[in-house]
């Protein structure tokens, strides 16, 4: 039997590198160890065969917004929920049912990082534009994937870039560009916000259709200075000059370490930033998954509402997609406070104690209540029930019970579906120990 | 930066992790509070209203006849005619009728061109600053601080919301939080197996802990307290109909101070309140979007002025307004504004002197294209701990020495 130090590794592999196991796999895992567990999460496929299998999402350019009291607006505003609904779902069922997780949690993390909200961009071909770009470079390299972001239709709209000219300049990319997406704050100066500004002039946003066209007559064409270097810029050589500097690597690292290992306790070995030396995020990720850290025990973290909804339903094999009504997945999220494409601000979601509100214990069970509904419960109904409870712990990944947890489920044992309520609410679940 | 809320601002801060673990209450525990042991009429009572995204101080307190002003801001510059005298020169954002109303009664402070040396254009590390009351980088919050000076009580500070702010943040203990919107507690038999999951067990780490808290705490009712809940909040009976009328209905601010509004009145034994609003960060398409949201904030808090003088506790209540930074003096290409220094901070009630405090930053003397700080920002936070609070400002801003005479 794996020890506890053993579980406890796999558990977070799977769970913070993964979105949770499917029935069976976190006991293969066990079986296998934690190095052979590794070598399968650390390592994601360019494609994966089953959550490609869901094909593309129905969105498409639906051009300008007809004025408000015409008579195109109404076929205009169903087709445009239809889109934002169908881009929802299409990833949400990529994270349940990809088979190599590791591309879905990393385009997750990327969307944090770079993170874009619906809310401003408001059509969803942008939107899904800029979710491939994440995916396809999520275990690529920062260079290409911040290239790419910088001429992204979706983020330069959102940070309003498509209006800064060279008499104007708007500081809102070119700030959160240095401060959130490559240096992190206080690595660069005011000076540099206001230079950094004028490399990014000229990117005009058609964004209905996603496309980003460069005015070399509305771009900043002399030279500026950036952190101490002098020269012109565009966005694509501002870009590469900022991935390329040694606080990058610590930037890219301390966020990974933030969401991965632990946002309590800060990244504490420098060394790991050498993985990212080329600037290969998959080397990084490799470094960081197979870091002692990650067995610490006092490195747990709290699930997101994502991660515990997605784990929730690989677990009970729920296709979000096909659920009976899939607004209420919409909704609860919501409540929760975590939607995709909506992250609250730039800085994107919050970590840890933040989930932990007495209003969201109460939707988790809402929540909860309607997934063991028409969830597959098989992994635990069909055992006697003695068998039911430690079953539990291996069908959903979790490290041990407490005796709290033991003691709240040896009063459901009968009933699969209350048992397993309890089980996603317990804080053995809800908190990735 | 679209919107910022203050959930939001904890991830970039990593205010999350700081300071001791929020206590969330349930509403029916300082239901509870507030009859057996009432705050004492005439015991002071702060409202911290924290607007997050950074507002423009000068498109609130307008220089409307300064030319520099005019011709920095051609699209988002206010005219004469759209808005309030203040005296000075100076008049306030048209939006804002309430707070000019309560301006007239003397009982409105504004001080203008408040900020720190050295400000900090970064969202989250300039509303660190001004949570914290300390520049570098402090764990708590200066109100955070404040609870640890007090005897232990988790109903001194509540901030409205799922999310402790960094301002409430102490280092072994903290302001508690209240979540808005009624909460739905399960019952029958799904109540009692879920209630045995909210038992604290010796071997949980602290997240484990803090969610079987999150459970229990849901659990934590006493049904007989419940009609103060459930009653409306109370009337606000000296406002012209109109306010309420025009707003397109509820904001979450009007929500948070209406709660803030009925416990203040039930009696509840809370000093400090701490409530909020987002959506301040106009770097595009400035005027509207921010007319609308200083109406919100000037109608909430007329509103909530006029519910105290119904309940007895308008000579106690301050409210205190501010915002992470002001924005630049020139307009940008998108009819907005970017990250600036200084802004006006406004303090309102009966206990206030009105008027204006600090000197107004000079158009004509920009430092690097941006206003002047002319009062630092915790003069306001020291007196305020001293009058309001009844405690010796040295102990929460580290001998901090100058102070702002607001209150009679």
């Amino acid at each position: 039997m794996a020890t506890i130090a053993e579980r406890r590794r796999i558990a977070r592999l799977v769970h913070r590198f993964g979105f949770g196991p499917r029935p069976g796999e976190f006991s293969t895992l066990l079986a296998g160890g934690f190095d052979q567990a590794a070598e399968k999460y650390l390592n994601a496929p360019l494609r994966d065969a089953f959550a490609d299998s869901q094909g593309e999402p129905a969105v498409s350019d639906q051009g300008r917004r007809p004025a408000p009291n015409s008579a195109q607006i109404v076929a205009y505003a169903t087709e445009k929920r239809a889109q934002l609904t169908s881009l929802s779902f299409w990833w949400l069922d990529r994270m349940v049912l990809s088979e190599h997780s590791l591309r879905e949690r990393m385009t997750w993390f990327w969307h944090g990082h770079w993170a874009t909200s619906y809310q401003k961009v408001d059509d969803a071909l942008p939107m899904y534009l800029q979710n491939q770009t994440l995916r396809r470079n999520a275990l690529g390299n920062f260079t290409q994937m911040s290239r790419e972001m910088v001429n992204d239709a979706a983020l330069i709209f959102w940070l309003d870039g498509q209006t800064n000219t060279v008499k104007a300049p708007n500081e809102n990319l070119s700030r959160e560009l240095m401060e959130l997406f490559t240096l992190g704050v206080n690595r660069y100066s005011e000076d540099d916000v206001k230079e950094t500004a004028k490399a990014l002039t000229g990117y005009k946003v058609d964004k209905s259709s996603g496309k980003v066209t460069f005015y070399p007559k509305q771009h900043f064409t002399g030279s500026i200075r950036v952190l101490g270097t002098q020269g012109a810029f565009d966005a694509n050589s501002l870009s590469d000059f900022l991935v390329a500097r040694s606080d990058c690597a610590l930037f890219i690292t301390e966020r990974l370490w933030y969401r991965f290992i632990s946002s309590m306790n800060p990244l504490s070995d420098l060394s790991l930033t050498s993985s990212f030396a080329s600037r290969d995020i998959s080397a990084l990720v490799k470094a960081i998954g197979r870091h002692p850290a990650l067995g610490d025990p006092d490195n747990s973290m709290v699930k997101s509402p994502i991660d515990w909804l997605i784990s929730s339903a690989r677990a009970l094999s729920i296709t979000p997609s096909q659920f009976s009504n899939p607004n209420l997945i919409r909704n609860y999220l919501d409540l929760l406070g975590q939607r995709p494409f909506f992250p609250p601000n730039v800085g994107g979601w919050p970590a840890d104690q933040a989930w932990l509100s007495t209003s969201s214990a109460q939707y988790r069970i809402q929540f909860a209540t309607l997934l063991v509904k028409e969830g597959d419960l098989t992994p635990i109904s069909s055992l006697a029930q003695n068998k039911r409870i430690d079953a539990l712990a291996d069908w959903l990944g979790i490290v041990e019970w407490s005796s709290r947890t033991r003691m709240a489920l040896n009063g459901a044992t009968r009933d699969p579906a209350r048992l397993t309520l309890l089980a996603l609410c317990s804080p053995e679940y809800v908190v990735s120990a | 930066m679209d919107t910022i809320t203050r959930r939001q601002f904890l991830k970039a801060t990593g205010a999350g992790a700081l300071g001791a673990a929020a206590m969330s209450l349930s509403i029916e525990e300082i239901a509870n509070a507030a009859i057996t042991r009432p705050l004492p009429l005439g015991t002071p009572i702060l409202v911290v209203v924290t607007l997050y995204g950074g507002n423009d101080g000068l498109n609130t307190v307008v220089p409307v006849n300064d030319s520099i002003y005019q011709s920095l801001r051609p699209g988002i510059a206010y005219k004469p005619e759209d808005v309030l005298p203040l005296g000075e020169n100076l008049y306030l954002n048209g939006s804002m009728s309430g707070v000019h109303s309560l301006w007239n009664k003397n009982q409105v402070a504004i001080v203008r061109g408040v900020g720190y040396p050295n400000s900090d254009r970064s969202h989250f590390s300039s509303m660190a600053i001004w949570q914290s009351g300390i520049l570098g980088a402090a764990k708590t919050g200066w109100l955070g601080r404040w609870v640890e000076s007090q005897p232990e009580d988790p109903l001194l500070a509540i901030s409205l919301g799922s999310v402790l702010p960094p301002l409430l943040a102490g280092n072994k203990r903290s302001g508690s939080v209240l979540p808005l919107g009624g909460l739905k507690v399960p019952n029958g038999s799904l109540a009692s197996d879920c209630m045995k999951l909210g038992i604290e067990s010796r071997n949980d780490n602290l997240l484990q802990s803090m969610a079987a808290r999150s459970m229990r705490n849901l659990f934590a009712v006493s049904s007989d307290i419940t009609p103060i809940l459930k009653a409306p909040a109370p009337a606000a009976p000296d406002l012209p109909t109109a306010i309420g009328g025009n707003a397109g209905g509820d904001t979450n601010l009007s929500q948070q101070l209406d709660i803030v509004a009925k416990l203040v009145t039930a009696g509840a034994p809370t000093r400090v309140w701490s409530v909020s609003l987002s959506g301040f960060d106009t770097h595009a398409d400035e005027k509207g979007a921010q007319s609308i949201l200083l109406g919100v904030v000037s109608q909430g808090i007329s509103k909530f002025m006029s519910q105290m003088r119904a309940s007895n506790r308008s000579k106690d209540v301050v409210v205190l307004v501010y915002s992470e930074f002001g924005r630049r003096v020139r307009g940008n290409a998108s009819d907005g504004t970017d990250h600036g220094t200084s802004g006006p901070v406004f303090l309102l009630g009966e206990k206030v002197k009105g008027g204006f405090y600090g000197e107004q930053p000079s158009l004509t003397n920009l430092k690097n294209d941006d206003l002047a700080v002319t009062t630092d920002f915790r003069d306001i936070y020291a007196s305020v701990l001293e009058k309001v609070l009844s405690t010796p400002a040295e102990k929460i801003l580290g001998n901090w020495k100058g102070r702002t005479p607001l209150f009679n």
